[in-house]
């Protein structure tokens, strides 16, 4: 009886295993290269980014055309806003004095700048439009059913919020278009039966749009509502798992 | 002892009563599954999104001036149905009561429709494509008819057909306004002071509140739009259950629903395009730029 003894490894095989299977590796995945149904498992289950997924999911919802990904690119709007919401940051001073003096700039000679803006502009139409459809898939695909009530509740704030940011971003150029729209948007607010104009008097932080408005509106737009959207966005995402994940048929 | 461990082995709800075990041959790995799926799409929309920027800039118009109004000046495009609203009826109700009841009628959904029919699956009922085609028709055309109402469009169409006056004993039909500025009230409805009557201010020794009650601008500003957009989806979901489109609960919820949102499009859709200098009512390719 002979033994067959094992072939020895090619070059490449070695260079593959010690690469990836090597201890630089393994320290980020300690799972291992994802090549076989457990380890594919556990890079889901074991990523904190990943694990917002279920490690398997059903095969329909797989199906591009039962999603439209809708959901997930919204999040990934959100997502591409703050980071070129944040380089913008670095040009954008909002003052009444500044404000359209730096759009200027970053339209014209900062490098790269024009493509920030109009991506974040692009972007913040997307998220919008994104949001609507999202809801009108989970709608028409009857995904708001029971368990999954709250979550379409959540949701709807979402959208709400979804809104607000993109409003209070467009104070932010301090052009004739932002102005004016902004103008004409708080003036709905004036017209609350109660406290209307109170209201609008905290909001824009006088009685017409001007410098106590910019900074308002910036710090809404930067921090406070992207911090709300953050936390329900959270509360949407972990109710999604907890609540079954995707609505499957009956 | 015995009804404690019943209860315990009770389901909870209906809901998970309902579930069924997951059937492993029927779910696939989510890395590479969905991940490449996802990963996919959002390469897509970012090389889309990027192209569009390099072609299409954002609109930086001139610096903001107070003290220059622009014509026509429109919010964000988001919220131009509320603006197109608003020129048919008081602004309280366009401005802050139709978003809120909006807002909370669509986290409502859920509880009012808490049956478990269609879920999954897209247009799972039998009934649900027709509902969601017959409430978008409604919602879409219904609304465009009204808004050309309130526009006179009828006049300029009952004009150019017969090439006759519209008759002045109809005046009050031309529009929604008409109904105030062309009947002739008495005038003690349109002034009818109720500030004293209503608030006992002088009690607590404060100035009255001067409140007057004007019956046709609070008929016309608001019962008769407040009257239609409650009215008018009643009539439509009676109707749409006399002729059996409609039956359950999800039906109603889905005739409705497209209703809103159709209607909804089509508000946005003419305070964005349909709307020039003034907020006049005029062909998109006649709206231009806002004069500054």
């Amino acid at each position: 009886m002979t033994i067959e003894k094992p072939a020895k490894p090619s070059l490449e095989e070695r260079i593959y295993n010690y690469v990836m299977n090597g201890r630089v590796v393994k320290s980020i995945i300690r799972s291992g290269y994802p090549n076989t149904p457990r380890n594919q498992m556990l890079m889901v289950a074991t990523n904190v980014f990943l694990h917002l997924h279920p490690t398997r999911i059903n095969r329909t919802h797989v199906k591009i055309t039962h999603t439209f990904c809708l959901g997930g690119l919204s999040f990934f709007m959100f997502l591409g806003l703050t980071i070129t919401g944040v380089l913008l940051m670095f040009y954008y001073v909002p003052s009444v004095e500044r404000a359209y003096e730096d759009m200027q700039a970053i339209q014209s000679t900062v490098r790269f700048g024009f493509l920030m803006r109009n991506l974040h502009r692009w972007m913040a139409h997307s998220m919008v439009l994104l949001v609507f459809m999202h809801m009108m898939r989970v709608f028409y695909t009857g995904s708001y059913k029971p368990p999954r009530e709250f979550n379409w509740v959540v949701g709807v704030l979402l959208l709400v919020l979804t809104l607000l940011l993109s409003f209070t971003g467009y104070l932010l150029p301090w052009d004739e278009l932002a102005f004016w729209a902004i103008t004409v948007g708080t003036q709905m607010v004036g017209s609350a039966p109660l406290f209307g104009e109170a209201n609008r008097f905290i909001l824009i932080g006088g009685y017409e749009v001007g410098a106590n408005a910019l900074i308002r509106f910036y710090t809404l737009h930067v921090i406070g509502l992207p911090l709300i959207t953050t936390v329900f966005m959270a509360v949407h995402f972990w109710r999604i798992r907890r609540d079954g994940g995707l609505a499957k048929p009956l | 002892m015995a009804s404690g461990s019943e209860s315990l082995q009770k389901p909870i709800s209906k809901a998970v009563q309902g579930r069924q075990a997951r059937r492993r041959e029927e779910e696939l790995l989510v890395w590479p599954d969905l991940v490449f799926i996802e990963f996919i799409s959002a390469l897509l929309f970012m090389l889309t999104l990027t192209i569009l920027s390099i072609l299409i800039n954002a609109p930086l118009q001139d610096r903001a001036n107070p003290s220059h109004t622009p014509n026509p000046s429109k919010a964000p495009w988001y919220f131009l149905n509320l603006q197109e609203l608003l020129l048919h009826m008081h602004p309280a109700i366009a401005g802050v009561l139709v978003p809120t009841i909006a807002v909370g009628a669509l986290m409502a959904i859920p509880y009012l429709d808490n049956t478990r029919e269609g879920e999954g699956k897209w247009w799972a009922s039998p009934r649900a494509k027709i509902n969601a085609k017959v409430g978008a028709f409604v919602g879409f055309f219904g609304t465009l008819l009204l808004i050309l109402f309130n526009e006179s469009k009828h006049v300029w169409l009952f004009e150019k057909a017969t090439t006759l006056q519209w008759p002045s004993a109809l005046n009050w039909l031309k529009n929604t306004r008409a109904i105030q500025t062309e009947i002739p009230w008495p005038e003690s409805i349109r002034s009818i002071s109720i500030g004293e009557k209503l608030f006992k201010t002088e009690l607590l020794g404060l100035p009255p509140i001067n409140l007057v009650l004007d019956i046709p601008k609070l008929l016309v500003e608001q019962i008769i739009p407040m009257t239609t957009m409650i009215g008018l989806p009643i009539i439509l979901a009676v109707v749409a259950g006399k002729m059996n489109i409609a039956q359950t609960k999800r039906d109603y919820a889905i005739l409705i629903f497209s209703a809103f949102m159709a209607t909804w499009l089509m508000l946005t859709i003419s305070g964005t395009a349909l709307r020039g200098a003034g907020m006049e009512l005029m062909w998109p390719w006649n709206v231009k730029p806002p004069v500054t």
